[in-house]
């Protein structure tokens, strides 16, 4: 029965293995043909950033040793003891509240942003979805706005803004939330653009005018996208939140900043890891949230 | 009219506006929203006088922008790109390479270990909310000024999130070949090369070339810390209000994230066809 | 009175509408049959505007319709109607507020956009919706019904505007035939008891007969026949048509079935 089986396949298994060949023979070709365009951008990369193996390997025992002073240096027998106690977390710690103040700062800053922001993005999505668009001209001109918005990095903005509005959270809220214009505008503008059409030509065919047939034929099939959009856009706005004070656009990033350049090392790893925390329980928060609302509103239409 | 306004307010009151403590909740929320939002606006100062100021301010600012000129140093600003699109090029090479053994590691199917799995799921995560800028300045004090730092952090920052992304691509498709492998009678090793690996390295090539359009525009920016790159540039000709070259350097990095993009984007395609689309 | 004067749509080489020149006395329930691809619904969607003619003019008891501009256009669009084979309801909004969508042309802005409805209002959709018997979904998300039931919503809401004119575009070919006979009913009901002009495509001759005053029959884009439904035999369908009735009613049906129907 065996042998039978054997004659059986065989054929196939010859035009497998050939066609399995032919297959390899072209991978092999893509492969060396990648290796010799890579290899030239990385030794031209390496080359303009100056990053060789030999420099990297030189920096590696001053990155270890940069990153070793940053550890707190805790001892089991004072862990909890005061501010005052060395090896203590409360010492490592000393400046928590103040940290704590300005982490509650960072994460309004990005609130307040991300609300600013998505709420110019809500109003120029509907005239940037292709498929509403009153115009053309309309469509692309706030395309390509929002396109503009959204190229230019927070910290840009932030650095411009610093200028303009004098240092301090303003303009950091404000570079946040023209970024934040941007991203928001067109994602929501493309979903949009995935909607189904048939409630607009119900509400239009009604007598419903260009505005009210967004709002009752497109915005509530949407609703849960953007709202999604909104707080992904939050989670992101915290991490850019707490750099924008680096060119003193307010939060934590200045203080950061300071701790860095003066090395007060065991506090740049106490910041950070109040950050990381910061960061993470916002995160889940966000997450519970949208399962929360896209529970209730129901799943993207 | 009005009578049978009363008939169906008696038949459906639900139709004719929430209850009582519906109302009461959705005002309570609204109160505690737009309480806080005023709190923010006093705290962050949005004065309509420093919004007025600020705004004639940027007026100018935009005047003098028009038109960009590339100024005296326009050699300065094209070696600032090219640093640029090199330290995003190398970080995001670096990162992709040592993100393949640290993804093995994350998946689930290959380390069985859960509390292992565990922990380096939630370091991976820790990473990830430190933002690129912090570790640039971080390894700016450890290394110096300079576009290694720049390269440094990338590496840094992406690391985790990539490994992640590449833990659950391997996840993705571990269970359906690597059992043929072992059933053939391969060994462990070998169901990783020949199982799990082909199908897996197309995905995450797609993933390191997204991450290097994505590093081009944070590179841009980490010269700010002094991580090199055109970021410094702008910087300093934002410090002595040299307007016009500002305005210059932002459309050239605008044009060279477009065109990094766009080659990228073609590469992927050729490389990985369609399945470079696959959203992992 | 709804005059159409050679009323033309063309879609880049092709003429979906040509040089259609129709008659419609106030209070006449019109069918309008015809092959897929035959201009039926384009012919509607241009007396409603969604659509814009190509040339031709459209006259609503003197006043020119296919003049009309921004708000005026609007209010003319309030004054007809339309019921769509697919229903087109906001599916993730209650029955009672797609109701309401009907009520939008006529209140302020400000009070649209931000939903507030009158009671006086809240009560009139619900008589509307009750005259279907569905005043007891009111508060359902639309989603939640059935294909008849979404279907006769749609028909609350064109009432909600107060309109002379209801256009229904294939208002049946998604539903079941039970479903079928209660919309057809509701489309009748509205036609005899409110006095309203009903244009309605359909594409089974055997419930145009039956139901309509009035059968225009359309292919290619042109009107083949106009009458009423006596004089439509079926030597006159395989004259237009060069089918029997049989196979035209297979052909129509193979039309619409492609088009997701909706289970009821
Ligand atoms: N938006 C459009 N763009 C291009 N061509 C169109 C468009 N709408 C309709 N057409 C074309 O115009 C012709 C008439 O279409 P119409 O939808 O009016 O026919 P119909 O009689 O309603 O057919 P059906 O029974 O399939 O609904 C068809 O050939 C169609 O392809
Ligand atoms: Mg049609």
């Amino acid at each position: 029965m065996s042998a039978a089986f054997h004659t059986d396949i065989s054929p196939v298994v010859a035009t497998g293995e050939a066609a399995f060949q032919a297959a390899r023979q072209q991978r092999r070709l893509a492969t060396l043909v990648a290796i010799a365009v890579l290899v030239p951008c990385l030794l031209l990369a390496g080359w303009v950033s100056e990053a060789w193996p030999s420099t990297i390997w030189a920096g590696l025992p001053r990155i270890g040793e940069y990153f070793w002073r940053i550890l707190p240096s805790l001892s089991l027998d004072h862990l909890f003891g005061g501010t005052k106690t060395e090896g203590s977390l409360a010492f490592w710690f000393y400046r928590a509240p103040e940290w704590l103040w300005l982490l509650f700062e960072t994460a309004n800053m990005a609130a307040l942003a991300t609300l600013m922001g998505s709420a110019v993005s809500l109003v120029l999505a509907f005239p940037a979805a292709r498929n509403l668009s009153p115009s053309p001209l309309i469509y692309q001109l706030t395309r390509r706005g929002l396109e503009a918005l959204r190229t230019v990095p927070e910290i840009v903005y932030a650095l411009i803004f610093v200028w303009a509005f004098g240092v301090g959270a303003l303009a950091g809220i404000l570079a946040i939330a023209l970024h934040t214009a941007g991203a928001n505008g067109k994602l929501f503008a493309e979903a949009i653009e995935n909607t189904d059409l048939g409630a607009w030509d119900g509400v239009r065919s009604a007598g419903g005018s260009w505005a009210l047939a967004c709002r009752y034929a497109i915005l509530p099939q949407v609703l849960p996208n953007l709202i999604s959009y909104f707080l992904l856009r939050f989670e992101v706005n915290i991490r850019s939140a707490s750099v924008v004070g680096f060119v003193g656009a307010g939060g934590i990033g200045a203080e950061l900043y300071q701790v860095i350049s003066f090395n007060y090392y065991e506090e740049i790893s106490a910041i950070i890891l109040l950050i990381i925390l910061a960061v993470a329980s916002i995160d889940l928060l966000s997450e519970r949230l949208r399962h929360a609302i896209i529970g209730r509103l129901g799943g993207p239409a | 009219m009005s009578a049978s306004i009363e008939t169906w307010r008696a038949r459906l009151p639900a139709a004719f506006g929430a209850t009582r403590a519906q109302v009461m909740t959705r005002r309570l929320g609204w109160t505690a929203f737009l309480l806080w939002l005023a709190a923010v606006l006093w705290w962050f100062d949005f004065t309509p006088v420093r919004l007025w100021n600020g705004l004639s301010g940027l007026g100018v600012i935009i005047v003098m922008m028009i038109p960009p000129s590339p100024g005296e140093l326009w050699v300065e600003i094209l070696k600032g790109i090219a640093e640029s699109v090199a330290m995003a090029f190398l970080g995001t090479f670096l990162s992709a390479t040592v993100a393949i053994p640290l993804g093995f590691l994350g998946a689930g199917n290959v380390v069985t270990a859960t509390l292992l799995r565990f922990s380096i799921r939630r370091v991976f995560d820790g990473f990830r909310g430190v933002d690129q800028l912090i570790w640039a300045l971080a390894f700016v004090r450890a290394v110096g000024l300079g576009p290694l730092a720049g390269v440094l952090a990338i590496f840094t920052a992406d690391i985790a999130v990539l490994a992640k992304l590449y833990a659950e691509a391997i996840e993705n498709v571990e269970r359906r070949q690597s059992e043929g492998v072992i059933a053939a009678g391969g060994s462990k090793l070998a169901a990783l090369r020949f199982g799990v690996l082909p199908q897996v390295l197309p995905v995450m090539l797609a993933q390191a070339l997204y991450f290097f359009e994505s590093n081009t525009r944070s590179a841009a920016i980490l010269g700010v810390v002094g991580a090199g790159g055109i970021g410094l540039q702008i910087a300093e000709r934002i410090r002595v209000r040299h307007w016009d070259e500002v305005a210059f350097i932002i459309i050239l990095m605008i044009i060279t994230v477009g065109v990094i993009d766009w080659i990228s984007g073609k590469v992927r395609r050729k490389l990985i066809g369609e399945r470079g689309r696959q959203p992992v | 009175m709804l005059q159409i004067q050679s009323l033309t749509r063309r879609f880049g080489e092709r003429t979906a509408v040509n040089e259609v020149s129709l008659s419609i006395p106030a209070g006449q329930m019109v069918g309008v049959i015809g092959r897929s691809g035959a201009g039926k619904s384009t012919l509607l969607r241009m007396l409603n505007r969604l659509t814009e003619p190509s040339s031709g003019r459209i006259l609503h008891d003197g006043m020119d319709v296919t003049a009309l501009k921004g708000q005026a256009l609007r209010d003319w669009r309030t004054r007809c109607a339309m019921i769509f084979q697919q229903f087109n309801l906001v599916q993730r909004l209650d029955v009672l507020t797609n109701v309401l969508v009907g009520r939008l042309n006529h209140r302020p802005l400000i009070s649209s956009l931000l939903g507030r409805f009158t009671a006086a209002e809240r009560a009139m959709a619900l008589e509307a919706l009750d005259r279907f018997d569905l005043a007891d979904q009111a508060l359902q998300r639309a989603d939640t019904l059935s294909g008849g039931q979404q279907q006769r919503v749609a028909i609350a809401r064109a009432l909600m505007q107060q309109p002379r004119v209801i256009l229904a575009d294939e208002p049946i070919a998604s539903l079941d035939p039970r479903n079928a006979k209660v919309v057809m009913d509701a489309l009748r009901d509205v036609n005899k008891r409110d006095g309203l002009t009903v244009l309605v495509n359909l594409h089974h001759l055997d419930t145009a007969r039956e139901y309509c005053d009035r059968i225009v029959a359309m292919q290619a884009g042109r009107v083949m026949f106009d009458g009423t439904p006596a004089e439509l035999t079926a030597e006159k369908v395989r004259e237009i048509y060069g089918v029997d009735e049989a196979e035209f009613h297979e052909q129509a049906e193979e039309a619409v079935r492609p088009k997701h129907t909706v289970a009821a």
